[in-house]
């Protein structure tokens, strides 16, 4: 298991780096740059900008000098939040979108997990196919339509919940962690499901019914374990999924998470910005990925020195 | 043929309903899909000429949804035939010479899937300038990693058939092999994932262009008529409500036919 760990976290780090030298020159290679105005800057203007940020230099050396700081945590200034850091922002963002995908994923592995168990054990009958159908119209919910008309219905018509920011308490929350988690239930159903039609078909299975076992001890003990490998193959593109989600529902419910300054960055070409998102991005995925590896191993014994 | 007119199929004709109406409506709609009725701003469903009313600058929504529709399917599925070529040259290439070739050009695949891929396409929309064009080279490029891995697969079963066999012992040049006995055998394979690409490109389409990232005014796509209702909506909750209903109703049948397509193929 620590094998496993140490092994992944060597070949994480020159993984994370091909990723933010990649992106760093594909940046810089664009055509356009922040300080591009709606009036054209004086000349000299614009050249001093350009030794104030360090984008005179040379491209290798200015890789060189960003990954050096970003090693000690120091993301560079932001070009268009000029007050700011981006390591300020970043601070700020993190927690925010951390809770959106950490909640939704929870949330969507209760509904999914249960809804597909339940289909399973009524399988081929209308339960069944009517929950399939549901599931299969979930994943097809684009988050950037079902956040503003959850917004629309629940917040404007009915007043129940707050439309933007972040306000009281937890109820800001319900909305965007919802809308993000309806698209991964809905996969998350069917693949449990799937799972549990293969894995109830097979020979322990059988032995267990032969035994007399309850059934409800022969689905949770011994049908639902090995029916979730599956599922737990399919956590790290949810990851992926959920965090391009939350760049959308964050956008939509105005909460001023690690997406939101992603999207601002992006429309402003502020190069540290995107760099500085698009590495935690990488790195929060790759840390994922190794998370649904050790929940693998665990499903599934074979899989641990794999 | 005979079989797509099966009761099954009734999602493909959901869509290709949508997409008839899409390209039929503008001909015949009084409006077209930028012009601004001044005296209609914000008219209610069924008022006059405009059947749902108009947006908040009084632009005819029926108009402006066909229009929308038009740009979303049509980057749909030039984006999904760019995944479907890519796709096939690759996995073919790499079924079909096998060994540490295709190794490599697999390993390849494996690294792209890890890597979240819609931040590259706006990697991308930053770099290069957000152009329709552009719009669906990226999303084509990205998309066409789950056709490499399907061909690669059906490439390599058929590689060991007698009929490939021989085909081989007569002296046909690869290239001809996989023209003519490869293609024909997986092409309905093919058309399948084919037809589950669309949904996928249309929703990356439409997430960008709900960014600002994607289609840019004057050109509308259903992504932009979303976003646009949505910051419409406490004033007139249709500019929402349409496009998001057309836009899952497509994503619906769309994947739904696409799966069904994918259970008969494998």
């Amino acid at each position: 298991m620590l094998a496993l760990v140490a092994r992944r976290l060597m070949t994480a780090v020159p993984t994370l780096l091909a990723i933010i030298l990649a992106s760093f020159f594909l940046m810089r290679l664009a055509p356009g740059g922040p300080f591009d105005g709606e009036r054209p800057l004086p000349p000299e203007t614009q050249a001093a900008l350009q030794t104030a940020y360090g984008l005179d230099k040379p491209l290798w050396e200015q890789a060189w000098i960003y990954v050096s700081r970003l090693v000690q945590g120091d993301f560079g200034p932001s070009l268009v939040y000029r007050d700011f850091t981006v390591s300020e922002l970043v601070a700020q963002g993190l927690p925010i979108s951390l809770t959106l995908g950490g909640l939704a994923i929870i949330l969507a592995l209760l509904i999914g997990i249960s809804a597909g168990l339940f289909a399973a054990v009524r399988a081929g009958k209308a339960a069944d196919k009517t929950i399939m159908m549901i599931a299969t119209v979930a994943t097809a919910l684009p988050t950037f339509v079902t956040g503003p008309a959850l917004a629309l219905f629940f917040g404007l018509w009915l007043g129940l919940l707050p439309v933007s920011g972040t306000g009281e308490g937890w109820s800001w929350l319900i909305m965007p962690v919802v809308a993000l988690a309806l698209p991964v239930s809905g996969a998350i159903a069917k693949l449990t499901r799937a799972g549990l039609a293969t894995v109830l078909k097979q020979d322990h299975i059988r032995t267990a019914r032969a035994r007399g076992l309850p059934e409800t001890k022969i689905l949770f003990k011994h049908g639902l374990r090995p029916a979730l490998v599956p599922v737990a193959s399919y956590l790290g593109p949810a990851a992926a999924g959920l965090l391009t989600g939350a760049v959308v529902v964050e956008t939509v419910f105005g909460l001023p998470g690690l997406g939101r300054y992603f999207v601002q960055g992006a429309l402003n070409r502020d190069y540290p910005l995107v760099l500085g998102v698009v590495t935690l991005y990488a790195a929060l995925i790759i840390l994922f990925n190794l998370f649904a590896d050790l929940i693998y191993g665990w499903l599934d014994p074979r899989m641990r020195e794999g | 043929m005979k079989a797509l007119f099966k009761r099954d199929h009734w999602p493909l004709w959901v869509v290709l309903s949508v997409m008839a109406l899409a390209l039929i409506l503008p001909a015949v709609l009084p409006w077209t899909y930028d012009q601004i009725d001044w005296d209609a701003v914000r008219a209610p469903a069924f008022s006059g000429s405009h059947i749902f009313g108009t947006d908040e600058i009084g632009r005819d929504r029926l108009a402006r949804l066909a229009a929308g529709t038009q740009v979303t399917l049509m980057v749909a599925i030039a984006a999904a035939l760019v995944s479907l070529v890519v796709g096939i040259a690759w996995g073919a290439t790499a079924g079909w010479v096998g060994g540490k070739v295709d190794e490599a050009m697999m390993r390849f695949v494996d690294a792209l899937y890890a890597l979240p891929f819609m931040f590259i396409v706006i990697l991308l929309m930053v770099i290069f300038g957000r152009s329709i064009l552009l719009v669906f080279v990226g999303i084509g490029l990205v998309e066409w990693l789950t056709m490499a891995r399907v061909v690669r697969g059906q490439v390599m079963a058929l590689k060991q058939r007698p009929f490939i066999l021989a085909a081989e012992a007569a002296g046909s040049p690869p290239l001809t092999i996989i023209l003519k006995h490869i293609l024909p055998n997986i092409a309905g394979v093919a058309l399948a994932y084919l037809m589950l690409t669309v949904p996928q490109v249309v929703m990356v389409e439409s997430f960008l262009s709900f960014l600002g990232l994607g289609v840019q005014e004057p050109l509308t796509s259903l992504g932009i008529l979303v976003k646009e209702g949505a910051d419409d909506m406490d004033m007139t909750p249709l500019g929402l409500l349409l496009p998001g209903g057309l836009l899952v109703l497509l994503l619906v049948c769309l994947t739904i036919e696409g799966e069904r397509l994918r259970d008969i193929y494998s």
